[in-house]
């Protein structure tokens, strides 16, 4: 009861707020950061305390009975959507201030509060029909935010690649709901693992969440949103939106039966999504695209949890699954703190030079320390480096694969190659970041932009600080979240309940915290040395010429060229290079660009042919009354012809 | 009563042959209000009681069809300033030859069709089909404006003869209803045809095409 009243409170506060955004920005943030406040609390209570909290209204939307639920798994994307939602609105405060954008800011902070409203709706809906209408309606709100600079070309392109490839994930999940409330008579949602009939209808939601997820070959829309919207837009879309489908995935493969072969595909899904995820982002000039692409590898490792814990449930081992889809699920919370934190720094950097070019970016750190820290901060934590968050879910999946392996079976078989590849992935997402924050912050400015960098104000600073520090917490004292884990895993599978925490959770937290400790005394030890004064400044790059310049250092290309090489078999990277000929070259150059390959080789050329078809048939529109009346008698006498054959 | 029945139908679809070999407008424009008048006489021909509303129903088609829309179909031909139909999409002997073939294929198709025992004698479904048929080809080959109408007016003297087959289930007042739908769009198409004389400086619809998207 309590729970209801407090989530009652936050609904209050973010209508509140929705009104408040037309009034202005303090009364709307003060009345966000409540309703964020009440849902972190009611959700925190869910998963402390294992009671999930259910309501039925007795009057009717659309013919049905609101049917509203917070259980274990709803709790835990609930927990990130008040956080992410509640930093994306601070950090907005002074991104996208009303002096900036007097045009838009108004808009942002109208379809922020809809968003935060509408994936809160998703969260708690419990009812396919009031599920379908919340979902339709984040899409919605997210298409508007991503297109706020609607001004520029590449942004409504980005926008309406999005709504599109939303749309056709959401025509799969109409289908998957509908068949479902045919089956079992009711759009009436909750467990039904007993009709075994419903298995097949997995896929549909397989694909119509996998969309909104951004799995591999389906994250077509992903890049290009995540990197043409503002960047508290990209932050709650990486952070929240794509969790919607992962939080779909979760829900309905523990509610419903799933086919025998859904956990290997899962996984298989998520592995490729994991690996060419970090590949595509190594191949990225573009910072916010780079991290966008990340997205699809962190999905792709939050994938391969739950999919071992689906490949668990068919096998009936307990012990193993609830341990990968604890991991899973944590990387969850996990990916929205540091990839929230990453997109906000990269908002930052995007702030004070107006460019996310990474060449024409370099030597920020001076001039945006706390930025620079901050970003270098979520750049350890997503590349899965002790002793921050992403260790530790990455940790539980690699635990729950290696209890897999004590298996006979199929099991092993699958596991073994899901292990080196996401450690594959971990060092590839490594080397990403360190060309991130090499060419970014470290050497000298690349571009007259990057030299006036500024820091950001302390709005911009605080949320990102907070995201920060809850990175920390997740590393220093893994322990202390077990119990939310083991709440979720037990809403997710009703029989999973008494699964102990992995003795080495407790001692991952110490030597963490060890490692911290270490960390920082040995940071206050350099400190001390570099501002004792005894140090001597010299270029970075002084590699033997006479006049070094900006130019010289190494690109965001030329780093991971070795990386990008390996994968140019799926990169399929575009290159323009004119060698330096001759004993006097006049001039040679070099560009290389990793094009979308999905979209602009399988997609594309798919759309291109429905096009052409298309314009085939309009030339039998040509205006002529008399060909279109013969059209009708040949549609007549075909009609005539097929009744009279189904007749006999 | 059968008899006299089939004669008014026979007569009607030797009209559709009249309508499909004349380039006169106003011949047509006759053909076709003969054609009404006919099809109006004909409930009373297989009522066998005579209601007041049946007697009604004759009457107001006899009127509207054989006076009322031909009137009008005159006025806007007359304003328009044309009465033949030169240049037909499809010539007038093919369409005639055209047109016999259809009305073969009516009876063809009417054998053998699965109709009730008391519509087998009848020639109800085949001069409907037929009518229909013309009525679609003066549609399709013809090129004025109110050749096209009267090509319209024919084929639903089709369906109102078709209709005649479930005269004692259909109410008359449907069949009224029709009636005053049908005046009114010919009545509508006095005036479009007026506004593409106006416009194009013809009736012929070919030019409409310029009209598309």
């Amino acid at each position: 009861m309590t729970t209801g009243a407090v989530l009652a409170a936050g609904a209050c506060a973010i209508i509140l707020s929705l009104i408040g955004a037309f009034r202005g920005p303090r009364c709307w943030l003060l009345a966000l950061l409540a309703s964020s406040l009440t849902a972190l609390a009611a959700a925190g209570w869910v998963l402390a305390t294992g009671n999930a909290w259910e309501w039925r209204s007795a009057f009717l939307i659309g013919g049905e009975s609101v049917h509203l639920r917070l259980d274990g798994v709803s709790a835990l994307f609930l927990a990130l959507l008040a956080v992410v939602g509640g930093a994306g609105a601070a950090y907005s405060r002074e991104y996208w201030a009303e002096r900036a954008h007097p045009v838009s800011a108004q808009a942002s902070r109208g379809w922020w509060s809809g968003l935060v409203l509408c994936f809160g709706l998703v969260l708690l809906c419990s009812n396919g029909l009031h599920f379908l209408i919340a979902w339709e309606l984040f899409t919605v709100c997210a298409y508007f935010l991503i297109i706020l600079d609607g001004q520029r070309r590449d942004v409504r392109a980005a926008g309406w690649l999005y709504l599109a490839a939303s749309h056709a994930g959401t025509l799969a999940l109409f289908a998957f709901f509908s068949l479902l409330a045919a089956r079992t008579g009711s759009w009436d949602l909750g467990p039904m693992r007993e009709h075994a009939e419903l298995a097949p209808f997995f896929w549909l939601a397989l694909f119509g969440f996998g969309v909104k997820a951004g799995i591999f070959p389906l994250h077509i829309w992903l890049p290009s949103a995540h990197a043409n919207a503002p960047s508290h837009v990209s932050a709650i879309l990486s952070g929240v939106a794509i969790k919607m489908g992962i939080y779909g995935i979760v829900r309905f493969s523990g509610w419903l039966p799933t086919p025998p072969s859904a956990g290997w595909v899962v996984v298989a899904l998520g592995v490729v999504s994991a690996v060419l995820g970090v590949a595509f982002a190594l191949g990225q000039h573009d910072l916010k695209r780079l991290l966008a692409y990340h997205s699809v590898e962190n999905i792709g490792i939050i994938l391969i949890g739950v999919g071992f814990a689906i490949v668990a449930t068919a096998h009936g081992q307990a012990a193993w699954g609830a341990l990968a889809l604890a991991g899973g699920l944590l990387h969850v919370w996990n990916h929205g703190l540091f990839k929230a934190l990453l997109f906000l720094g990269a908002g930052s950097v995007l702030h004070a030079t107006g460019t996310r070019e990474m060449s024409r970016l370099g030597g920020l750190w001076r001039a945006m320390p706390w930025t620079a820290s901050l970003f270098a901060l979520g750049a350890v934590a997503i590349s899965g480096l002790p002793p921050l968050n992403g260790f530790v879910s990455e940790w539980l999946v690699y635990l729950g694969m290696f209890d897999a392996l004590n298996q006979p079976g199929a099991a092993v078989v699958g596991a073994i190659p899901a292990i080196v590849l996401l450690a594959m992935t971990g060092a590839l997402a490594l080397a990403c970041f360190v060309k991130v924050c090499g060419v970014v912050f470290l050497g000298a400015p690349r571009s007259p932009a990057a030299e006036r960098a500024h820091e950001c104000g302390p709005w911009m600073r605080g949320p990102m600080l907070m995201l920060a520090a809850g990175c920390v917490a997740i590393g220093l004292a893994p322990f202390v979240f077990w119990p939310a884990l083991h709440t979720a895993v037990g809403a997710w599978r009703g029989t999973w309940t008494d699964v102990p925490a992995p003795e080495s959770l407790t001692m991952l937290g110490l030597v963490h915290m060890a490692l911290a400790v270490a960390a920082v005394i040995g940071a206050a030890w350099l400190w001390r040395r570099a501002h004792r004064g005894s140090l001597a400044r010299a270029l970075t790059w002084d590699c033997g010429y006479a006049a070094p310049s900006a130019r010289m250092q190494y690109t965001a290309g030329s780093f991971a060229g070795i990386i990008t090489e390996w994968f140019a078999w799926i990169l399929q990277p575009e290159r323009h290079e004119h060698r330096p000929e001759a004993t006097f070259p006049r001039r040679a150059d070099f560009e290389e660009h990793t094009p979308e390959t999905v979209l602009e080789r399988v997609i594309e050329p798919c759309a291109r042919l429905v096009m052409w078809v298309s314009g085939v048939a309009r030339r039998l529109q040509h205006g002529r009354t008399h060909a279109y009346i013969l059209y009708l008698i040949f549609g007549l006498v075909a009609v005539a012809a097929m009744t009279m054959a189904w007749s006999e | 009563m059968n008899d006299l029945l089939n004669l008014l139908i026979g007569l009607a679809m030797g009209l559709n042959l009249v309508a499909l070999g004349t380039s006169r407008l106003p011949s047509l424009i006759r053909v076709a209000a003969l054609q009404g008048m006919m099809l109006g006489i004909m409930p009373l021909v297989i009522e066998h009681e005579w209601r007041v509303m049946v007697l009604v129903i004759a009457v107001a088609t006899v009127i509207m069809k054989g006076i009322v829309i031909p009137a009008l179909l005159h006025r806007a031909m007359r304003t328009a300033n044309i009465d033949r139909d030169l240049n037909p999409l499809i010539g007038f002997l093919p369409s005639l030859l055209l047109g016999a073939a259809g009305m073969i294929g009516a009876v063809v198709l009417a054998s053998w069709l699965p109709l009730l025992p008391e519509h087998r004698e009848s020639l109800l479904v085949a001069g409907s089909l037929a009518s229909v048929f013309t009525g679609l080809l003066l549609l399709i080959g013809r090129s004025k404006a109110i050749s096209q109408v009267c090509g319209y007016l024919i084929l639903e003297n089709g369906i109102y003869l078709f209709g005649l087959l479930l005269i004692h289930s259909t109410p008359l007042l449907v069949e009224g209803g029709i009636l005053l739908d049908l005046t009114v769009a010919v009545f509508v198409t006095g005036i479009i045809v007026d506004r593409i004389q106006r416009a194009f400086d013809s009736l012929d619809t070919r030019r409409l095409t310029v009209l598309r998207e």
